[in-house]
């Protein structure tokens, strides 16, 4: 009778326990995933660094686990059809080939949770609670993971107010002009938030733009060397370098962000350290993510300067037909198309002249001749199309070519002379073209030329430079002086 | 006549955090309560009231002993419990709601809905003689207003037992007398009413039958014409002075009120009426009246509450 | 089907009443004010900024904000409400009119309960309102990735809500249970820190120490992990690295309905015997 009567309540105890049993299974099933993700983030971030970054440094174990993880990934059979083609040739594993494509991350995700990654997982929060990683140190799951009694776990949460608070700070820096005190907390502010990616942004734009503004140039014997980036840093230059540093490291932690990647290649490769290598590699990367539209039109141009002109038509092409009716797809992107079409024909008629020059038998060499002909006239038609100072500019270039193959010399230099002036966007292009038929003709060059010829960034000399670059460089101006 | 409220043995103790700090709220309380009759349950307080009527509404829980309500031992159950309807002492109402808004929420409580609940609230209105303030939000109701719709809720559902506990205290004597109209009138419609109170003026009014509690104990219970014994009679005379009050006292005679000749003479149990009738002839007092003196309730409690203190001690 | 319905009547009932007597309560309305005026104010944040840098910055500053906001004043609320429901009635005594009408303890409980869950959700729904409604201002296009941001949030309040309700049923006055309230948040969000007890016991072999890390590990497996939640301060900036959220969603919603439950649950063992 008495069991009868507490009957009720003794089911509600049961479901009591019931229930309790169900809440450590979702606990242990949370904390399986929490620390899968923490793992999936490092690999992510791990395998982008891999393909863009290649600068493992001393003391992380990034590298060794990531070998591991690619082993392991490379069993599961979850990547099978990124195995063809595996070899050791390549230097990028299968993970960051992977990783390329944005798209994948689902399979990168199932493979970080499943049981083929758990001897990989059980390190890789072994070594980021030594914080051993480089990669996972601020990453804020893998941190909760470590569980280090530290403030930041007494903020509950709350640590993106204090990184906003924090930012408003950098922001009273700025106006103050404090730049070192700025970039300090500028680090503390993304160790807060490392998501913050408006901070990554602005932040770089500050050092690179900004606190460079005002300053002069340092003369090279006042610049130092840097072995990582092997190169002479001046202080203007230094600040460049600290803002990639400060975007790069955006990018281990927010490794799918476009706008980062965005503002690392068009804001500093190409706008401040005019590298247009790095500048495309970054804007592809950034165009291969989730963008706006106004990202790619950057990536063409730097394709453009580049040499890459048959990808930038390309692009330009895909442009149109991916936005349709968009302001650039009709103003813009038609003009970049002939453009990129007329300089390709340029190319090649140049190709073929080389070629025609380089064959001794008459005939073969007539071919190539007629060949470059018909695509110097190609180019021309297009250029006549565009009818704007860029084409009018190539136009000239081209006829100072001709005078140039007909040992026209001086009159080829005054054509150039005029048209550098005439079109600006040319004026680098038209001024080493000066100073090379310059040389063929045995005209000596300026002052200014000479110095030009003398490029600071191949043969300046800074302290700290190592002997065996020293050298190198003295070589050149040795080379360059017995060419003039 | 069936029992409403039947208690075998009923004890609560409250226990302390020590052994010796145990309170004993309760003693076997062993109470039967006849359907259709007003129960007075008295007491002073801390005498173990609340206690028992929060152990009958199942809101504590015995340490030993039975409940039967209606005959029916699982007194939790909702067939016990729509059948009771239960005033607590002071309870609070809603401010913010109006008074039929508070007996729709207990109604629906007690299951009833639509047509039937509107027609209990209208005639449980109609009991407390609340028609008038119906509509009106509950702040702006007084003292008597908010006991009054106290029992409406507990009415709401036209229980056969009601439990009232300290249903007069702290009103003015007219809302007083308006609940205890009420009260009767339930009574004439044959519910049971179970009547806590110190109030023992209005008990004895009331009630059919009284028990009186004290220290956890049941002291006493019975019909209240049983309990409150005619034991004297008092004769009201004139012409009385000094030399015969003196007499009168050595007597047996107890000589009360005295304003100028007219006095109360109270017969001691030493005497027998006739006699006293006689004194009174042989004095030449001019009898007023003779009638017999009816022991109040007051009385009764303070001797009953007496003598078990004197027990204790 | 008819005993279900007739169940839950008197709950949902209760509920109703729950709900209208509680959104009233001052404190509440003062909290609520305070937390609208933080998510109102945090629109005029960016005026602080430096207006030549072009980006949405002030964007994230008011989403940090008030969700940082929804979370401390919503949990203020939860912990006010879900400690004071139950030890409010028996103060003012209305638990003994309620409890002696055919009303059954557990019936009794979920009504109050589901009262509490209901001004929670409400006040929860006018704080993420105002939020939603600032964004959308700013922004001009929905912020969907708010709403399970909100969700995540109530799920969160549901397991310190369920605990702290357990805890007023032991009560009967609403301080103690508040202090608990907040003392469940703050544990909550603290388990983390039992791994790196765990974590550290596993180095040494001395037994006391192994004691506790075992220790450590059933509480980590046991207590709720309120850090768990900690992905809705993380989708609302809406980063294309986010977790992948169909599989943290369900998951979070299921953990809060669970430790939600049990809870619940734990309250009904404690007050199912309660004398009131």
């Amino acid at each position: 009778m008495e069991f009868l009567k507490r009957f009720p309540n003794l089911i509600v105890i049961v479901l009591l326990i019931l229930v309790l049993i169900a809440g450590i299974a979702m606990n242990l099933r949370m904390r399986h995933l929490r620390e899968s993700e923490a793992y999936y983030r490092w690999l992510i971030a791990a395998a982008v660094s891999e393909r863009l970054f290649q600068d493992q440094e001393e003391g992380d174990q990034d590298g060794v686990l990531f070998s591991g993880s690619v082993a392991a990934a490379r069993e599961s059979g979850i990547f099978f059809d990124y195995l063809d083609g595996d070899s050791d040739s390549e230097d990028i594993s299968l993970l960051g080939r992977v990783a390329k494509d944005y798209q994948q991350d689902w399979r990168i995700w199932s493979f970080a949770r499943s049981s083929y990654a758990a001897e990989q997982r059980q390190q890789f929060l072994l070594l980021a609670k030594e914080r051993k990683l480089r990669f996972a140190q601020d990453i804020q799951y893998a941190e909760a993971q470590a569980g280090d009694v530290n403030i930041f776990n007494l903020f509950f949460g709350f640590r993106k107010v204090a990184a906003n608070l924090v930012w408003l700070e950098v922001d009273r820096y700025w106006h103050q002009g404090n730049m070192y005190r700025m970039i300090t907390l500028m680090r503390t502010c993304v160790a807060l938030d490392p998501h913050f990616v408006e901070a990554y942004i602005i932040g770089s734009w500050h050092l690179a733009y900004n606190a460079t503004a005002s300053m002069p140039d340092t003369p090279w014997p006042r610049r130092d060397w840097d072995p990582r980036y092997q190169v002479c840093l001046g202080e203007k230059e230094r600040f460049y370098y600290y803002a990639i540093d400060f975007l790069k490291d955006g990018i281990r932690r927010n490794p799918r962000n476009y706008r980062i990647y965005f503002d690392l290649g068009f804001a500093l490769y190409k706008q401040k350290l005019e590298d247009y290598a790095n500048a495309v590699k970054y804007l592809a990367e950034a165009i291969a993510l989730p963008h706006d539209r106004w990202v790619p039109r950057q990536l063409f141009l730097c394709q453009e300067l580049n040499g890459q002109y048959e990808e930038a038509l390309q692009g330009w092409k895909d442009y149109m037909e991916r936005y349709p009716g968009s302001m650039t797809a009709v103003e813009v992107a038609p003009r970049f198309i002939l453009r990129n079409q007329g300089l390709i024909y340029e190319k090649r008629a140049e190709e073929f002249r080389i070629q025609a020059k380089q064959m001794t038998d008459a005939t073969v060499s007539k071919k190539f001749r007629k060949q470059a002909e018909e695509n110097y006239m190609l180019a021309r038609g297009i250029w006549n199309e565009l009818s704007d100072p860029f084409g009018e500019g190539r136009k000239m270039r081209m006829e100072a070519l001709d005078m140039r193959e007909e040992g026209r010399y001086l009159e080829a230099l005054a054509v150039l002379d005029k048209a550098r002036w005439d079109t600006a966007a040319l004026w680098q292009e038209f001024s080493d073209l000066i100073i090379e038929i310059k040389k063929e003709a045995g005209i000596s060059l300026s002052v200014s030329e000479k110095k030009a010829v003398m490029r600071d960034s191949e043969v300046g000399i800074c302290p700290g430079m190592p002997k065996e670059e020293q050298e190198r460089r003295l070589h050149t101006i040795e080379d360059i002086k017995a060419g003039l | 006549m069936s029992t409403a409220i039947s208690t075998q043995n009923l004890t609560k103790i409250y226990e302390g955090a020590l052994r010796g700090q145990d309170v004993h709220a309760l003693n076997e309380l062993s109470l039967d309560v006849e359907e259709g009759e007003i129960f007075g349950y008295l007491g002073p307080n801390g005498s173990g009231k609340t206690t028992t009527i929060k152990m009958l509404l199942g809101l504590i829980f015995p340490t030993q002993g039975t409940i039967k309500i209606f005959g029916n031992s699982a007194i939790s159950s909702a067939a016990v419990k729509k059948n009771i309807g239960y005033l607590p002492e002071g309870a609070y109402y809603p401010d913010f709601l109006r008074g039929e808004e508070i007996l729709s929420y207990y109604g629906k409580l007690y299951g009833l809905r639509g047509s039937d609940l509107k027609k209990r609230i209208d005639a449980t209105m109609d009991m407390v003689g609340m028609q008038h303030a119906r509509k009106r939000l509950l702040r702006g109701y007084s003292k008597g207003m908010r006991q009054r719709i106290g029992l409406a809720q507990a009415l709401i559902s036209d229980p056969k037992l009601l439990i009232l506990d300290e249903p007069t205290t702290g009103l003015d004597p007219i809302a007083r007398k308006e609940i205890r109209d009420i009260l009767l009138r339930l009574r004439e419609e044959g519910k049971t009413l179970l009547i806590s109170s110190h109030e023992l003026l209005e008990v004895e009014l009331m009630s059919n039958r009284v028990g009186i509690l004290y220290n956890g104990t049941l002291q006493t219970i019975g019909s209240v014409d049983e309990l409150l014994v005619k034991r004297e009679m008092t004769v009201s005379v004139d012409g009385i002075d000094d030399g015969i009050a003196s007499e009168l006292s050595s007597r047996g005679i107890t000589v009360e009120d005295r304003t100028g000749g007219r006095a109360t003479l109270r017969i001691g149990s030493t005497l027998s009426i006739y006699d006293a009738i006689e004194l009174c002839k042989s004095k030449s007092l001019e009898l007023n009246s003779v009638a017999p003196r009816r022991e109040t309730l007051e009385e009764l409690f303070v001797r009953v509450i007496g003598a078990a203190e004197a027990d204790r001690r | 089907m008819n005993a279900i319905s007739s169940f839950f009547r008197g709950p949902y009932y209760i509920a109703l009443y729950t709900y209208r007597e509680g959104i009233r309560r001052k404190m509440l309305i003062g909290f609520l004010v305070l937390s609208l005026l933080v998510i109102f104010g945090s629109s005029f944040i960016s005026s602080f900024l430096d207006p030549s840098a072009e980006t949405d910055i002030d964007l994230k500053l008011i989403k940090d904000i008030c969700v940082a906001a929804i979370s401390i004043f919503g949990v203020l609320i939860t912990v006010y409400i879900s400690a004071s429901v139950v030890p409010n009635e028996i103060e003012n005594k209305v638990i003994y009119t309620v409890l002696s009408k055919p009303v059954g303890r557990m019936q009794y409980l979920l009504g109050k309960f589901m009262g509490a869950q209901l001004i929670i959700i409400v006040n929860l729904l006018l704080m993420g309102g105002l939020f939603f409604m600032a964004l959308y201002l700013r922004q001009g296009i929905m912020p969907t990735l708010l709403l399970w941001s909100i969700l995540l949030t109530y799920f969160e309040f549901l397991i310190v809500s369920a605990f702290t309700f357990a805890i007023s049923c032991a009560a009967t006055t609403s301080l103690v249970p508040i202090m608990g309230g907040l003392f469940v948040y703050i544990t909550g969000n603290l388990t983390e820190y039992l791994k790196d007890v765990e974590n550290r016991a596993s180095q040494t072999t001395e037994w006391l120490d192994m004691i506790i890390g075992k220790v450590a590990t059933g509480l980590y497996a046991v207590l709720p992990n309120l850090q768990n939640f900690s992905l809705k301060t993380q989708i609302v900036n809406g980063q294309p690295n986010d977790p992948l959220l169909d599989v943290f969603i369900p998951s979070l919603l299921l953990y809060g309905s669970i430790y939600g439950l049990a809870g619940f649950l734990c309250a009904y063992v404690i007050f199912w015997r309660k004398e009131v």
